[in-house]
């Protein structure tokens, strides 16, 4: 008996060890982003490379604050572009899910699918007649353009997780609320939004991230440098001073870090919004 | 009292119309009639020269006729197909080796698990940067790694010579993938009931004959749709591959996405950008109907 205990314990080291070494192999990547991002341009290229900088440097940072092409700018717009976006989304959306999880209604086959097939199609795809479209409304160059187009990546996204979410809310809530003299639209105010707020504030930060991320349609349809976000901010860097790549990874540290705040702080919404139950049984 | 079902079902219907209408005009608005558009911009002449014009001319298949004379949209083609596929190989096996291994019960499983999900949280833009940095030929890691170990004598330029780069967004676009397959894989992965292994260990069976005779089988349903949404996602990357080669050098890792976007935003020829782009829509068309026959009466659709 206390042989195997022995064993258990030792099986858990050896596949914990065996864990730890895969997830420093994956995660490699990521570790150097950052640590090259502190690097100074000689120990960039030096050859072997180190590890952990001899010089900490922390002018690859400071150096992007400074100047008419402050990455305050482009932050700016990134933030103001994915937020509104965010909201665009969300007011659509969240009601458009409620509306297929609970009510009855010809079509609805038709319109679920609808939302599940436009997450496949590629963004390539609506880019030209986007563009074309934004050009006959004068939208080329206004941040509406790249606001309106990340929605259409958000919100089905965002209708067909909040839909499985409401299916799975207890309807006798609904039918208790419209008792005590709750309308169809109060009830979904009052009760059901307060109930989902867990899977609303997930979904959200995903449509956040979904615009923060976006390359294509802020290249495409903002052409003013002071109007562009960080993701095309950075794909221009490359070009603009040749390649500096110590101050490429630290702009890319900037771009990660609200992904990785949002990823920590969504992770107690992802669990405890799932086991989160008003009514037992 | 038929007629008063019948009229409790049509307010009931009216006002979930208004709950999903403001979302589904907004999709028509932004996704179909675009989709409408692309479908009819590749009929028409389109181009830095037209664009002015009140009236695009019609000009039938010439685009597609064209497009397809083209020797780069042949290669652009294939090139998708190898990159999907090798992407997508390369993601099932890592990502199914990592979902059975941290399947087993040990202290560092879950959070491990958490971690990896990092890499598919960033945005493409940085990953294909980050990517095109370890891969370069001055103080690029990945050669100096394979320098120090001595299996390469000399750096080798990854992504700038046309026998490696193919291999090179590959193995980039793998590494964002993994996670996607891990997480896909595990939620099946514990789906499988316990008592089967129980049984067959009573019965005998080895690891080897468990995997192949228990796992494998109960796990084909989350394979088969893991493997469809793989190849869907992967074979509309664009932002990845736009990054890091821009489809070079000389259009070894020239996709139908890219290719379709340098026509539209560097040739300007519109017309021709939404042709291509149109082949790409037809053939991921397909592959959705498949993947919609798949789930059909599953969970997505209930």
């Amino acid at each position: 008996m206390k042989k195997r205990v022995f064993n258990e314990k030792q099986k858990n080291i050896i596949l914990c060890s065996i864990a730890v070494v895969m997830a420093c192999i994956m995660l490699f990547p990521i570790y150097w982003i950052v640590v090259s991002s502190f690097k100074t341009n000689a120990e960039i290229f030096a050859s072997p490379p180190t590890f952990i900088p001899k010089v900490f440097t922390f002018s690859n940072y400071t150096e992007q604050f400074v100047g008419k092409n402050s990455i305050l700018i482009a932050f700016g717009n990134s933030c103001k572009i994915a937020t509104s976006s965010m909201v665009l989304s969300c007011l659509l959306a969240v009601p458009a899910g409620y509306g297929l999880a609970r009510f009855k209604m010809r079509g609805k086959k038709i319109f679920i699918i609808s939302f599940l097939v436009t997450q496949m199609l590629p963004v390539t795809l609506i880019l030209t007649p986007m563009f074309l479209v934004y050009k006959n409304l004068q939208l080329l160059d206004n941040s509406l353009a790249p606001i309106l187009s990340d929605s259409t990546i958000a919100v089905p996204f965002v209708v067909l997780i909040l839909r499985t979410y409401f299916l799975a809310l207890p309807k006798e809530l609904e039918d208790a609320a419209k008792i005590d003299g709750c309308t169809t639209f109060t009830s979904f105010t009052r009760i059901m939004l307060p109930l989902s707020y867990p899977g609303i504030i997930m979904t959200a930060a995903f449509s956040f991230l979904f615009a923060w991320g976006d390359l294509a349609y802020s290249l495409t349809f903002l052409s003013t440098p002071a109007k562009r976000t960080m993701t095309a901010g950075i794909y221009n860097f490359m070009g603009q001073y040749g390649i500096q790549w110590n101050k490429i990874m630290a702009y890319g540290v900037l771009l990660v870090l609200p992904v990785v705040l949002i990823f920590i702080f969504l992770q107690k919404y992802i669990i405890g919004g799932l086991t989160n139950g008003a009514v037992k049984g | 009292m038929k007629i008063k079902h019948t009229s409790e079902f049509l307010r009931e219907e009216r006002e979930g119309y208004i709950f999903v209408l403001p979302a589904l005009i907004f999709m028509l608005a932004f996704v179909g009639y675009p989709i409408i558009y692309n479908f009819i911009l590749s009929f028409r002449d389109v181009s830095v020269m037209t664009i002015s014009q009140e009236v695009k001319p019609f000009i039938g298949l010439k685009n597609y006729i064209e497009v397809f004379k083209d020797p780069t949209m042949k290669i652009s083609i294939w090139n998708t197909f190898v990159f999907t596929i090798g992407s997508i190989s390369i993601q099932f096996v890592i990502g199914l080796a990592l979902a059975l291994f941290l399947n087993l019960k040990f202290k560092f499983a879950q959070p491990i698990r958490g971690l990896m999900v990092v890499s598919y949280l960033i945005p493409m833009t940085v990953t294909a940067l980050l990517f095109k940095f370890m891969y370069s030929t001055s103080g690029g890691i990945i050669n100096e790694l394979l320098m120090s170990v001595h299996l390469i004598s000399k750096p080798i330029g990854w992504i700038i010579s046309g026998n490696t780069s193919m291999l090179s967004v590959i193995l980039t676009n793998s590494w964002v993938g993994i996670p996607f397959n891990m997480l896909l894989l595990t939620t099946g992965l514990s789906n499988i009931s316990y008592t089967l292994y129980e049984a067959a260990q009573v019965d005998g069976a080895n690891v080897i004959q468990r995997f192949f005779r228990i796992t494998l089988p109960e796990l084909k349903p989350a394979i088969l749709s893991v493997l469809v949404l793989g190849f869907i996602y992967t074979f509309k990357v664009f932002d990845l591959v736009f990054v890091m080669t821009n489809g070079g050098p000389v259009n070894s890792t020239e996709l139908m996405s890219t290719f379709a976007y340098k026509l539209s935003f560097t040739q300007f020829s519109f017309s021709k950008g939404a042709t291509v782009a149109n082949v790409l829509f037809a053939i991921l068309f397909c592959v959705s109907l498949g993947y919609l026959g798949l789930i059909k009466d599953e969970e997505v659709i209930g």
